[in-house]
């Protein structure tokens, strides 16, 4: 591990050397940012309602919404942004070598993965749901945990998604899909017999299609959705914070609350005014 | 059908940048590939061995590397060195070497079953070596070349799928991107497959064409 360490040290050495601008890497990257005069945003594309590119061929969703609110923050422009397509499995990597500034792509939090980057306070908070198709074999997740091992169920590619379907229908069989349409696809096909996937997904996809899903009337497996940053530039991550907990609280909660709504549907708590209540 | 048009006719512009990105990137790297393999075919062949020995190694273990991993080494390792490519940087740097290597080996065989007597033929009449290659050799290895460089050519088209990985907004991306969008999966993944098909098929009549110039009369 040290030798590992040495190496990577040794290699970001040799990195700042060469690069020949030694000083605006150490002046932080917060100045960094605002002397270049935009964001560079890590994000993926194919996740509606989280990140995806709209008919206009432009980024739209809540987690775009979010990195804009930082942007504002930045720039008092929320269009000053760059985005970094990259896939789920990219968004440490891409932070570990500078390809982006912050992630913010439905990022569970998890206490491992904050040992490789530094998270930011969370802007939602996520549920597993089921979904199945309408008229199909299966009505509800209490007639699929009574089918036991008979019962396929698609979900998305994850390090718990075996544990995680297993939660709520112990004996199911899990296939595991690359991105959310293929596993809408393999539903569609008759391949699984219902969906796990986020809540928030799972309600914008029967939005966009009436009639022709069901709920599954479960949902479980809570998990924090937090934007992420590089490990070690505490001066940066403050200022994402605070961007972030103004979104949520203060002067910029009719931003937060206005794409809340948009893309789950209901809006969220307003927050009371007098004793901030974040801190009781 | 017409559904499908309708979601075909908001995703033009998308899927024309992304067919237009696949074929600029494509023609790059295979114009790049062909250049540094035909160096290293050249070295290779007739080069003495403290040249030969290194473009040895270079091809032999580029050769040996997926083309998925050469990409993704190229945009992660070679940050560590100090080098930061974008996204669309490190794919074409990627497929350029991968291109470069597998060229590279062609050239070399297509050159050593020329018999050495042709360069004995062209010192004869009093050639320098560099015009050997240009006037003697080449020509005769290029009839041996065509139809094999056409085939890495629509096989780097078809590698040039793996940049979506790392976020290229090629042709493959951008469709994933409209399915993302509006779930007609089996549409727009055929029409992409027939779009790449298209591509190659013209790479294909290219070759043809070019295969005439060089053939035997």
């Amino acid at each position: 591990m040290n030798r590992w360490k040495f190496t990577l040290l040794a290699g970001l050495c040799a990195a700042t050397l060469a690069s020949g601008f030694g000083n605006a890497a150490l002046a932080g990257k917060l100045e960094d940012v605002l002397q270049r005069g935009k964001l560079i945003v890590g994000t993926g594309v194919g996740n509606p309602p989280w990140h995806f590119r709209d008919e206009k061929g432009d980024m739209a969703g809540f987690d775009v919404d979010v990195a804009k609110i930082v942007a504002k923050g930045l720039f008092g422009d929320d269009t000053k942004i760059e985005y970094v397509n990259q896939a789920s499995d990219a968004r440490i990597p891409n932070l570990v070598t500078d390809k982006v500034d912050i992630t913010c792509q439905f990022m569970t939090v998890t206490a491992e993965r904050a040992q490789q980057v530094n998270f930011t306070i969370p802007y939602y908070r996520e549920g597993v749901g089921l979904m199945m198709t309408a008229g199909g074999k299966y009505k509800s997740r209490d007639e699929m945990k009574a089918a036991g091992a008979g019962v396929t169920v698609s979900v998305l590619q994850n390090v718990y998604a075996e544990e995680m379907v297993h939660y709520a229908l112990p004996e199911a069989k899990v296939d595991q899909y690359e991105s959310v349409d293929l596993m809408y696809q393999a539903l569609n096909s008759g391949r699984a017999d219902a969906a796990a996937t986020d809540m928030s997904s799972l309600q914008w996809f029967m939005k966009q299609n009436p009639g022709k899903y069901v709920d599954g009337g479960y949902g479980w497996n809570p998990q924090t959705y937090s934007c992420a940053v590089k490990r070690g530039d505490q001066d940066f991550l403050n200022f994402v914070n605070i961007a972030f907990r103004e979104a949520l609280t203060g002067v910029e909660f009719g931003t937060y609350s206005k794409s809340f709504e948009m893309w789950f549907g209901v809006k969220p708590p307003e927050p009371k005014v007098g004793f901030p209540e974040e801190l009781r | 059908m017409e559904h499908f048009l309708h979601e075909l006719w908001i995703a033009r512009w998308a899927l024309a940048q992304g067919l237009l990105l696949t074929v600029e990137i494509s023609a790059a790297s295979i114009l790049c590939g062909s250049l540094i393999g035909l160096l290293a075919g050249i070295g290779l062949t007739y080069g003495k061995w403290p040249l030969r020995l290194p473009i040895r190694a270079a091809v032999d273990s580029i050769r040996g590397i997926p083309v998925l991993v050469l990409i993704l080494a190229s945009f992660y390792l070679l940050t560590f060195a100090g080098i930061n490519l974008t996204a669309v940087e490190s794919g074409l740097f990627a497929l350029s070497i991968f291109c470069g290597a597998h060229m590279g080996e062609i050239i070399r065989g297509a050159l050593q079953s020329i018999p050495v007597t042709q360069i004995d033929a062209g010192r004869a009449i009093g050639l320098t070596f560099p015009k050997i290659l240009i006037y003697v050799l080449i020509p005769q290895a290029m009839r041996q070349i065509m139809p094999v460089w056409v085939n890495t050519g629509a096989e780097l088209v078809k590698a040039s799928t793996l940049l979506s990985v790392i976020g290229t907004g090629e042709l493959l991306l951008r469709t994933q991107e409209i399915v993302g969008r509006n779930f007609m999966t089996l549409e727009f993944y055929a029409l992409c497959g027939f779009l790449y098909f298209l591509i190659n098929s013209v790479i294909e009549r290219l070759g043809k064409f070019a295969s005439r110039r060089f053939a035997l009369q």
